[in-house]
């Protein structure tokens, strides 16, 4: 089992330091960055942007570096200058990078023209990187300086400020969906055919089917604002908390920032997750519990004489949480990072919003720590998932 | 049986997939226009030629670009993008020349060529060029056989796939194809991408208008980026008309109106005539609020419209709740350009000079010291050789033979040796009595001596340091200072304040370089204004409380707080009452529901023209 | 029954008739009247695609500027065609877009979903099969693409499609079968292609880890070993044994992905990536409905409603299916 688990965990390492290097080329090809929209301001008498300040504004955020130094500098935040020996300096003169780069047109091999970058007109030696800001390395727990979404704070101060209220949003729902979903599967596939079971199906097909965006305005509309034009009692229709006290009928006061409007406020997103996920599990749930309902174990079982309650719980039930497993165990990134629709729609500070406002800004040390996280959390999750595997199905062997 | 029918059924469900895919055939594809140069190899193999010195094929032609013109029908592209907004407002927005027509530097229907929709003339045009309509076809083919194509190119935003797609039309039936490419933004405005390399041959986006016309970047010829320039300047259509160009100049660096005016005028009649750009509509600023809500009142020409912030009252509460659909990405706005960040620093620390109506006023100064109210003095100097001056051309020079300077007497000469007289501008600010900050220190004019010296490092992180390049000396004395600018600026702007204000008492010490990763600077700034910041909760809202010190008096509304919230939810919220202002940033013109909720009397909307204008522009080169 | 008797029956009529598996598994699925209904309706909304140019009052890209949503059936002036479902933000026939828009989304979401589920079978079966060091690798491959992110992915292939047309080469006869099947160009074809292989890319991962799971659980189980020491080479045990064995989650899998898939599609017009105005598919109209859902709530119904009843309907499908193929079922 040990030797298992160490292959396994030099498997992880070797797998995150891959997809490391591989989304850092990746976002480094993708178009925009810290300079999008700057040539776009219209200039005048106080305000002009030329090659010497876009050099200038480059050499801040590291894009004159080529990108191997780049990245070692991300992760481990080294090269910072040439290695110092004794007093002598050594290497102080490769090059690292490119400042101004020379571009000029090129006939390519399609017979057309097109702009490519042939030489460099500045050149970066390891010398200038003294006293460079830099991080200390992603491996050291430095994610660095955001570039666009905090400018010029730390990556952390923004992951850390979003991740309760994403953790309270997406751990309620997840617990509320187990907790519902698979009782709910479990006891449509012992009902199978009966009325319960057709309409329950039909529920959760057509919830499974129904976009998120759509789901959740009608949400708002049936919850929010129309019992609020009519009278009636109704919930908050986004954000986290109020900043001002308000008054709903029937349930009184609320004070702006108090619990009851901290739960007041979870009340929609959490429910539209989990319904949605619910849709989703239980049908699961229902399709395993059949397939499993049907082993001739679950004959034997019964033959032996044992209560329906044991035969299911106790011989059907953990069989049939197999294939399941895969699924619950890949909510651990979901805890990280968020989901997308539901927080733009209700308007939740959370970790979704933030990892598509810093792909569409090109903040790419926040995209780096988030996804960086996230294959962390993906490869734990399927460790997890092995070592349940053989937990609950003896049959299953790990070699 | 049963089950051979079902076969038979189901083999009838493909074969007729089948079939309708051998079925009518899919739409001819455009043939792509090639242009075939003639390329003498030598022994070098990689050909080297300059970039951007070949004519466009179709749209260098001038009669092509005027027949675009006239089948363009801009009131429908209004209306299809403000189909809410009244036809009389629609109609004021339609623009003719770069700048909006109720600028004071308009240059006046009469003066320049006005290209009423007329498709019937966009057609005989294109007939003319060469461009015919085959019977029955719907694109126009030249005698070569090409078909007239083009590539549009913008971004991905509702707004502009909504105009696109009606221009599209117009244009085809015009018999001009377009092929639309809907880019994302990152892709589009990036920094070496779309727009900043030239990659277009039709171009669609917005310019954000400044209260002062500018323009020099963007229609002088040495502007034009080019790969060995490093891409500096704003003309990418690639337009160079001497006329025009000498006038842009000549409007951005002479201080008398009535010459900016008829400098301007020229320009845009030559804009006019060439076409390098086809000017759409100014967009519109939409405000929508809370019906309780008093005291807002944006004005065109001044995009900060929390100028007037402490007039502001909310019935029945004590704070007043803004949101922002983009979060400040920091409140060192040397550094952060956003909109956003700078309205967020306009509540705590107000803008030293506005805009409204295009015209200027003083806010944190006691006056904007013009020639006319003496604050300013235009003095004659004399300049020897090899003193820093600022050439004909707008560059910080030093004073050399060959170098062009613009004399005294406003004629440019060739300086050949010796001195020769130029003009200096030199003003005095004042700031106003009683500025305070927020922990009782008076403003003084160290705090503006602190705002020059971090200006001016180049390690500050500021994005342009043009004015400090400008700037010949700065003396501080008696809460204000003395600006002397290099001999040869004559800046247009030369009345508004110059150097930002920081407080001294507090970061007086700390290095330029620390600054912008500094908390005190980017995330809780001490305040002179009438608010100060107490709390910035990221993610999710900025808290503002009055601050004492404040010389005006208490603010009409104690809090002010700003939620940060999405595109998504932001109707939801303003008619749920969470939120009690949507500004411009947000809202990009009335929806229905708006309009239903301020006949209700639930809130009030305002839509003023904007500064910002949607064009088109032509790239007259291509690579 | 007398002795008699029994001696004069001929022996059909004591055999059960013989069926082919195709005959039970179609007898069984007839059993399950959802099913039923959702393929008539299914077969009802291809026929309509398919005859789309035939049925359909407008052109996708024929617009107006005046015509801001006009109502339901009202009758175009000029030419006295009626605009069943109204019209668009610009006068556009929603009826017509949303036919036409339904070749593209069912044909892009079906074509994934066989992609997809076929890689991920082969791959799932391959490594939980054989185990070892192919399992390890093929294992941490799947964990590898799981976390590369898909957006900046699309982001740049976006941009470099963008940058130059013939960068991703696909074939000219695929893209000239694709563009005759969805009525498109081959030009805006590429995009629908590409469209299908990001997400059959990405899509496979989910049913190779599932997949894998069953045959891990199947592998050890006596039929394995029957078939083993009956001289069955492993490639009969996984496609005989394996395979028919597993399918059961893989087609609900399957039945999900395809309703997933054609809400991915809608996700992906969200960002502004994959088929683009003019082109109508269901995902960019839902995409462009969502400006208006204020104002009008009903209208994400319009291009919502279909994909909503193709996923239900594929997802009863699927569970007739499911319950018509398990081999355990008796008749």
């Amino acid at each position: 089992m040990t030797a298992y688990f160490i292959r396994r965990i030099f498997q992880m390492i070797v797998v995150l330091f891959i997809s490391a290097i591989a989304t850092y080329a990746l976002l480094n090809l993708a178009p925009g960055g810290p300079l999008q929209g700057l040539r776009q301001i219209q200039q005048g008498g106080r305000f002009q942007i030329t090659e010497d300040d876009i050099a200038r504004i480059r050499a801040q955020f590291e894009l004159d570096l080529s990108l191997q130094y780049r990245f070692t500098r991300w992760l481990v935040g080294w090269p910072t200058g040439p290695i110092v020996l004794g007093g002598t300096e050594y290497f102080s003169d490769v090059v690292v990078g490119c400042r101004k780069p020379v571009e000029s047109e090129i006939l390519n091999d399609e017979g057309q023209y097109e702009t490519k970058v042939t030489g460099c007109k500045e050149v970066v030696y390891m010398k200038d990187l003294v006293g460079r800001r830099t991080s200390r390395g992603l491996l050291r727990g430095d994610f660095g300086l955001s570039w666009r979404l905090l400018r010029d704070r730390p990556v952390s101060d923004l992951i850390v400020s979003r991740l309760p209220k994403t953790i309270q949003l997406i751990g309620l729902s997840t617990l509320l969906s187990l907790l519902i979903g698979i009782p709910l599967g479990v006891y449509s596939a012992v009902r199978q055919y009966s009325k319960f079971d057709y309409f329950f199906t039909s529920l959760a097909f057509m919830g499974s089917a129904m976009p998120t965006f759509f789901f959740g305005i009608i949400m708002i509309l049936l919850f929010s604002i129309l019992p609020k034009d009519a009278g009636w009692p109704y919930v908050p229709a986004g954000l986290s908390e109020s900043v001002r006290g308000y008054t709903i009928p029937l349930i009184g006061e609320v004070a702006a920032g108090s619990v009851k409007d901290r739960i007041l406020h979870l009340v929609l997103p959490v429910a539209v997750l989990t319904l949605v996920q619910i849709a989703g599990w239980s049908r699961f749930v229902r399709a395993s519990m059949l397939e499993v309902m049907r082993q001739d174990y679950v004959r034997t079982a019964r033959a032996k004489g044992l209560s329906e309650r044991v035969v299911i719980l106790k011989h059907a039930f953990r069989n049939a949480l197999i294939p399941f497993i895969t699924i619950v165990v890949f909510t651990l990134p979901g805890l990280f990072s968020g989901a997308i629709i539901t927080e733009s729609i209700f308007a939740w500070p959370g970790m979704g919003r933030l990892y598509i406002l810093a792909l569409g800004d090109s903040d790419y040390p926040v995209a780096m720590a988030i996804f960086f996280i996230l294959a962390v959390l993906t490869v734990i999750a399927t460790l997890l998932r092995d070592v349940l595997y053989t937990m609950v199905d003896p049959r299953i062997r790990l070699s | 049986m049963k089950n051979r029918i079902l076969l038979i059924l189901g083999l009838l469900v493909s074969v007729s997939m089948i079939l309708s895919a051998c079925g009518p055939a899919a739409p001819a594809e455009p043939v792509e226009v090639v242009v075939t140069q003639e390329v003498i190899v030598t022994e070098v193999v990689e050909v080297e030629r300059e970039a951007f010195t070949t004519p466009h094929p179709i749209l260098s032609d001038l009669k092509v670009r005027q027949a675009l013109s006239y089948c363009t029908n801009k009131s429908d592209l209004l209306a299809s993008v403000y189909p809410l907004t009244s036809e009389e407002t629609r109609a004021d927005l339609v623009m003719h020349t770069f700048i909006p027509r109720d600028h004071w530097a308009y240059a006046g229907d009469a003066n320049v060529t006005i290209y009423a929709y007329d498709p019937d003339a966009g057609r005989a045009l294109l007939d003319e060029a060469g461009w015919t309509l085959a019977e029955g076809a719907t694109f126009r083919n030249n005698a070569n056989g090409d078909e007239l194509s083009l590539k549009f190119t913008t971004t991905s935003a509702a707004f502009r796939q909504t105009w696109a797609a009606i221009w599209e039309q117009q244009m085809a039936d015009c018999g001009v194809r377009i092929v639309r490419l809907h880019a994302p933004a990152s892709w589009w405005f990036g920094d070496t991408t779309g727009v900043a390399r030239r990659d277009y041959e039709l171009g669609a986006f917005a310019w954000v208008g400044q209260a002062d016309p500018g323009g020099q970047t963007l229609y002088a010829c040495d502007q034009i980026p080019f790969p060995n320039n490093g891409w500096e300047g704003q003309n990418a259509m690639g337009w160079c008309n001497e006329a025009a160009s000498t006038n842009i100049k000549l409007a951005n660096n002479t201080l008398v109106k009535d010459e900016r005016i008829a400098a301007y005028a020229v320009t845009q009649a030559e804009f006019t005539k060439d076409i390098p750009s086809i000017p759409l509509f100014n967009r519109t600023e939409t405000f929508a609020y809370n019906a309780g809500l008093s005291g807002i009142d944006p004005q065109p020409g001044e995009p900060y419209y929390t100028y007037n912030v402490s007039e502001w009252t909310l019935e029945g509460s004590d704070t007043i709740i803004m949101g922002f659909t983009q979060e400040p990405a920091s409140l060192f706005t040397l550094v952060e350009d956003a909109f956003v960040a700078q309205l967020a620093y306009s509540l705590f620390r107000p803008n030293q000079s506005t805009g409204l109506n295009y015209d200027f006023q003083a806010q944190m100064v006691k006056q904007l010291p013009t020639i006319e109210n003496g604050g300013t003095t235009n003095n004659d100097v004399e300049v020897a050789e090899g003193a820093k001056v600022v050439d004909a051309n707008g560059e910080v020079v030093d004073l050399a033979p060959g170098v062009k300077v613009k004399n005294a007497a406003g004629e440019e000469v060739e300086f050949t040796g010796g001195t020769v007289v130029m003009k200096q501008l030199v003003s005095r600010f004042d700031l106003i009595d009683g500025l305070t900050w927020e922990d009782g220190t008076p403003v003084t004019e160290a705090d503006l001596e602190l705002g020059y010296k971090i200006a001016c490092d180049p390690e500050s992180g500021a994005t342009s340091f043009i004015t400090c390049d400008k700037t010949a000396a700065a003396e501080f004395s008696a809460n204000g200072y003395v600006q002397t600018w290099l001999p040869g600026v004559q800046d247009p702007t030369y009345f508004l304040p110059v150097w930002p204000i920081y407080p001294a008492h507090q970061l007086g010490d700390v290095p330029a370089a620390q600054w912008a990763t500094n908390p005190l600077v980017a995330e809780s700034p001490l305040a002179y204004g009438p608010y100060k910041l107490v709390e910035w909760v990221k993610g999710e809202k900025m808290v503002f409380a009055a601050n004492e010190f404040w010389p005006g008096g208490a603010p009409a509304t104690p809090n002010i707080v700003i939620q940060i919230i999405t595109p998504e939810s932001q109707e939801t919220l303003l008619l749920g009452g969470e939120i009690d202002i949507l500004d411009s940033t947000s809202l990009v013109g009335l929806t229905e529901t708006l309009v239903a909720a301020e006949g209700e009397g639930k809130i009030k909307t305002l839509v003023n023209p904007s500064a910002t204008w949607e064009h088109i522009d032509i790239s007259l080169f291509i690579r | 029954m007398s002795a008699a008797q029994v001696a004069t029956l001929s022996p059909e009529a004591v055999t059960i008739e013989e069926r082919t598996p195709f005959q039970i598994v179609m007898t069984r699925f007839k059993r399950h009247r959802l099913a039923m209904v959702s393929m008539i309706v299914m077969i009802g909304i291809f026929l309509v695609t398919i005859l789309a140019p035939y049925i359909a009052t407008f052109e996708i890209q024929e617009l107006s500027v005046n015509k801001y949503f006009v109502p339901w059936g009202t009758v175009d002036a000029e030419t006295g065609r009626v605009h069943h479902m109204g019209t668009d933000n610009i006068g556009r026939d929603y009826f017509s877009r949303l036919i036409y828009a339904g070749r593209i989304s069912l044909t892009v979401a079906l074509l994934s979903v066989l992609i997809s589920e076929t890689i991920g079978v082969i791959v799932g079966a391959i490594s939980g099969f054989f185990g070892g060091w192919i399992d390890s690798v093929l294992m941490r491959f799947v964990e590898f693409m799981l976390t590369i992110p898909q957006l900046p992915l699309l982001l740049i292939i976006s941009s470099m499609i963008l940058r130059d047309d013939q960068l991703i080469a696909i074939p000219d006869p695929i893209l000239k079968f694709m563009g005759n099947i969805l009525l498109l160009s081959p030009r805006d074809s590429r995009n629908a292609v590409l469209i299908v292989l990001v997400l059959a890319g990405f899509g496979w991962l989910s049913a190779a880890q599932l997949m894998r799971g069953t045959v891990l659980s199947l592998r050890e189980q006596t039929f394995v070993e029957a078939s083993r020491s009956l001289g069955a080479s492993n490639f009969r045990i996984i496609t005989r044994d394996m395979i028919p064995n597993a399918m059961a989650p893989i087609i609900v899998d399957a039945s999900l992905g395809l309703a997933g898939y054609v809400v991915a599609e809608a996700a992906l017009a969200f960002l502004g990536f994959g088929i683009q105005d003019p082109v109508p598919t269901w995902g960019n109209m839902l995409a462009a409905s969502q400006q208006f859902m204020l104002d009008r709530p009903w209208l994400p119904l319009v291009p919502g409603l279909p994909i909503f009843i193709c996923a239900l309907a594929f997802n009863y499908i699927g569970d007739g299916l499911r319950d018509a193929l398990d081999p355990r079922l008796k008749l």
